[in-house]
């Protein structure tokens, strides 16, 4: 067991590794309500092409296939896991994004039950031709859900325009064609490969007995043999440095076009604290650029190119990364222009370490207000943690970042060469 | 950890609520003025806020705003308009993190200071907002309201309450309309702005590890605002018998159609039938335990989502889901089921239970958002009923199975509305 201490912040956590390689994280709350649990596999929509540990071919598998095995595993003989979890009052659900499938509940009482079925029917799938059947009528209505909405169209149509070959380009939920393939033999395929103790991990929140839980979680595997796997290697193919393609664009049924604007990373392939650092220094930089306070954004809302929807962000993974930045315009190609503009101008005279320090102040603040939620904090964690981020380091992180990193940050990643656009525009 | 409540009035009348609790790592400032919904100030009550946050007299353009705001550690500041029932709140929220964390002792001080600008020290000339910001405003606000057509779930469910409740208050938008924007100008706006300090109900609360008493004090002496006459919020009528439901269905280029059911309840938010109500809800449509979940989605695979929410001050349930276009009689037959099932008393004990079981998890849940605990304290304030939360979960556990079939007579259907395409055929008449 280690303890992961920050005190500044009043938090602490502790990580235990168990035999069979599942890593436990508990944060003990006191005065919460609620108790959380999320168990998560270090697995998602951009691992479509693989060594599975007993071929010596890699598999490749159809789009979407880590979400439709996220919602089939809800789905037990005789039964709904739902189910299960109503009956204790606990409310569960699960998500798939593009490196990692979790499985969450939260609950007020009968906590320890909830964990012990939370383990239980993530490690025990049940899959048959027709419950997968069955399920393709559903992920078809969340497919069709998200074709009309235009903030899912715009962001994917961006990763679309920014990358060539990497599946992270690919919708998560895959496409209609996709999912309709898909079967019982590669659902259990890609659980066998994936959803070993050594690839997963749990993160347990709330007014919690720490003692308890451990005994908890690990009589639940007690009876299970999960002997060791062949080594899993993810294959992601060769992704040129310059985007795609520089622009495009989609009709829908909107009012105002909406648009992003992304900037590929170049500087990739690294994990832990060196990648914590550079999504810190990242989220500094786009704040200076045209957060609320800098000069950009006031001009541009001013001038009527942008409104309350604009925001910001940067996605820093280990094999790819990208700052987006957009919302509703009249004129998307004129905000684009403007950004480039004001990039140019602060390669030429710098940043000002008073904006530096100021904005510094702002991410220590939002870090802060995000530990109130214990939900957002455990998924936060854990996404990090498979990063081999600790996150209770962001603090310190932040308080070290100097205006040279900042600065060379900016001059190597807000390049021309690595930026798209992505516009919706009003269906005539 | 505790939370505990304390209600005090202000020498202006105002009401000022103190909830203290030291779980959160924040602080957290709200300012409610109630006003109510009509569709000739809707829009106004909308715009005002809109301005407002743009500059004031101590921060006279936005930029100064931001970077306060960054100073003092990435404050969370907004103003917008909240719709409930058939009132408007002007709401100012202002969230900071706790002096503890940042070695800032003046944080609580600025914090409210910087509020008490915003809402009682605007930017003017001549007896007028600033030109500028009422302009761009108004364009924002424009944008936002064409823009409900962006979200077709949330479109969907706003049409079917425009239609069922069409000439009553309800049914206008939550940030009014295009066509009241032109004849608003500063000087109009500023007028109306006096009229919204001086005559509203207001609510203010303060949340977090505060000493309830000092923060009275901090609170009596920044917002002393002179007021007038305190103009009484109506209440909503919400009765209502339907002979025969309404049809409609609107067409719009879209892949998925979307279906919105509008009931009446014949339940107002202080009916000591409420909680029952609540059940009902939950029975029918409130989560993987439900009716519409199992039926709409795990049986039939017609939708990925299909739920029924209540409208509380209104009285009203809103069935919603998400359906291929063609399967829209399939789906509405298995709704209308599941509605009758609850009117002829076809409720097990085990839904009942589970549903007892979901309500109370989320009613707890409340005590875990700074956010969701303003807002339960904000309806007692509103409903003037002063219900804990766990006299609320309470009743609901003492519900007995009778109770819910007999609240399940009053529930009528009203509405039925159906978001198509063009490609539709044959549906014009069911």
């Amino acid at each position: 067991m280690t303890v992961i201490e920050n005190s500044a912040i009043e938090e602490i956590i502790y990580k235990y590794k168990l035999d069979n390689g599942l890593t436990v994280y508990i944060m003990p709350k006191p005065g919460y309500t609620r108790q959380f649990a999320i168990y998560a596999t270090n697995y998602g929509s951009n691992d479509i092409k693989f060594l599975d540990g007993k071929h010596r071919e890699p598999v490749e598998v159809p789009c979407g296939i880590a979400h439709f095995l996220e919602h089939k595993l809800f789905e037990e003989q005789g039964g709904s896991i739902f189910e299960r979890f109503s009956a204790l009052g606990a409310q569960a659900n699960a998500f798939t994004n593009f490196n990692m499938t979790a499985y969450l509940f939260s609950s007020t009482h009968k906590f320890y039950d909830c964990l012990n079925l939370l383990l239980d029917f993530v490690n025990r799938p049940y899959f048959t031709d027709e419950n997968v059947e069955k399920e393709k009528g559903i992920i078809a209505q969340e497919i069709r859900m998200y074709e009309d909405n235009p903030a899912w169209r715009v962001y994917f149509n961006l990763l679309g325009a920014l990358y060539k070959n990497h599946p992270v380009k690919n919708d998560i939920a895959g496409t209609l064609e996709s999912i309709t393939g898909i079967t019982k033999e590669q659902l259990y395929l890609c659980y066998e490969t994936f959803y070993h103790p050594d690839n997963m991990a749990i993160f347990i929140t709330g007014d919690i007995d720490r003692e308890q839980v451990i005994k908890t979680v690990k009589r639940s595997f007690a009876d299970k043999d999960m002997p060791r796997r062949g080594d899993v290697k993810r294959i992601y193919p060769d992704e040129p440095a310059d985007v795609a393609q520089p622009l495009v664009k989609q009709q829908l049924a909107v009012a105002t076009p909406m648009f992003y604007i992304g900037f590929k990373d170049s500087d990739i392939g690294m994990s832990g604290n060196k990648l914590i650092k550079k999504d810190i220094v990242t989220g500094l930089l786009l704040n200076m650029l045209i957060g609320k306070s800098s000069d950009t954004y006031q001009s541009l809302y001013e001038d009527g190119l942008i409104n309350a929807t604009f925001e910001k962000d940067y996605t820093g993974e280990i094999n790819y990364g990208f700052s987006l930045m957009g919302g509703e315009s009249q004129q998307p190609l004129k905000v684009q222009d403007r950004i480039m503009e004001a990039i140019n101008k602060y390669k030429q005279s710098g940043l000002n370490i008073n904006d530096l320090d100021r904005v510094k102040r702002k991410m220590l603040g939002d870090f802060l207000m995000s530990l109130n939620r214990i939900d957002g904090i455990a998924s936060a964690y854990i996404a990090a943690a498979f990063k081999d981020i600790n996150l209770l380091d962001y603090p310190k992180v932040l308080d070290d970042v100097k205006i040279s990193d900042v600065e060379e940050r900016l001059r190597q990643h807000f390049d021309e060469k690595y930026c798209a656009i992505s516009i919706i525009e009003p269906k005539k | 950890m505790d939370i505990s409540t304390y209600d005090y009035r202000l020498d202006n009348g105002i009401d000022l609520h103190v909830i203290s609790t030291r779980k959160f790592k924040t602080i957290h400032f709200n300012i409610f003025f109630h006003r109510a919904l009509n569709k000739d100030t809707a829009t106004l009550n909308a715009l005002l806020p809109r301005v407002m946050k743009r500059g004031c007299q101590g921060f006279r353009d936005t930029i100064q705003i931001e970077r306060f705001l960054e100073d003092i550690y990435g404050a969370d500041f907004d103003a917008d308009v909240l719709k409930k029932g058939e009132r408007q709140i002007i709401g100012f929220r202002l969230d900071i993190v706790h002096p503890k964390y940042t070695g800032d002792d003046a944080l609580i001080d600025k914090g409210l200071s910087f509020l008490n600008d915003i809402i009682s020290k605007p930017l003017t000339i001549d007896e007028g907002f600033n030109q500028d910001y009422v302009e761009q405003e108004k364009q924002n606000l424009k944008d936002l309201i064409e823009g409900l057509i962006n979200d077709k779930a949330q479109y969907a469910v706003e049409r079917c309450i425009q239609e069922m409740c069409k000439g009553e208050p309800f049914a206008t938008y939550v940030y009014g309309s295009t066509d009241a924007l032109p004849g608003i100008n500063v000087n109009n706006l500023y007028e109306y702005y006096k009229d919204v300090v001086a005559s509203s109900p207001v609510d203010i609360f303060i949340l977090g590890d505060v000493e309830p008493d000092a923060i009275r004090d901090k609170a009596e002496a920044i917002f002393n605002w002179p007021r007038g006459t305190v103009k009484r919020i109506p209440k909503e009528i919400i009765k209502k018998t339907v002979t025969e439901p309404k049809e409609v269905v609107e067409r719009m280029d879209v892949l998925q159609g979307k279906l919105s059911l509008g009931l009446r309840t014949n339940t107002a938010p202080d009916d000591t039938a409420y909680p029952i109500l609540m059940l009902y809800a939950s029975i029918l449509g409130g989560g993987p335990h439900s009716k519409l979940f199992l039926n709409v989605r795990e049986k039939a695979s017609l939708a990925y989502y299909a739920y029924a929410r209540l409208e509380k001050y209104k009285g009203l349930m809103i069935i919603s889901s998400g359906i291929e276009i063609e399967n829209y009689k399939k789906a509405l037959d298995i709704m209308l089921e599941q509605l009758d099932e609850m009117k002829r008393g076809i409720i097990s004990s085990q839904e009942l239970d589970f549903s007892k079981k979901a309500l109370t998890t989320s009613l707890h849940s409340i005590m875990d958002s700074p956010q969701q605990l303003t807002d339960y304290y904000l309806s007692n304030a509103i409903v003037k009923k002063h219900s804990t939360i766990d006299q609320l979960i309470e009743s609901i556990n003492a519900t007995q199975m009778d109770q819910v079939i007999e609240i399940a007579q009053r529930i009528n259907l009203d509405t039925i509305y159906f978001l198509a395409n063009k490609a539709m055929k044959g549906v014009e008449k069911i």
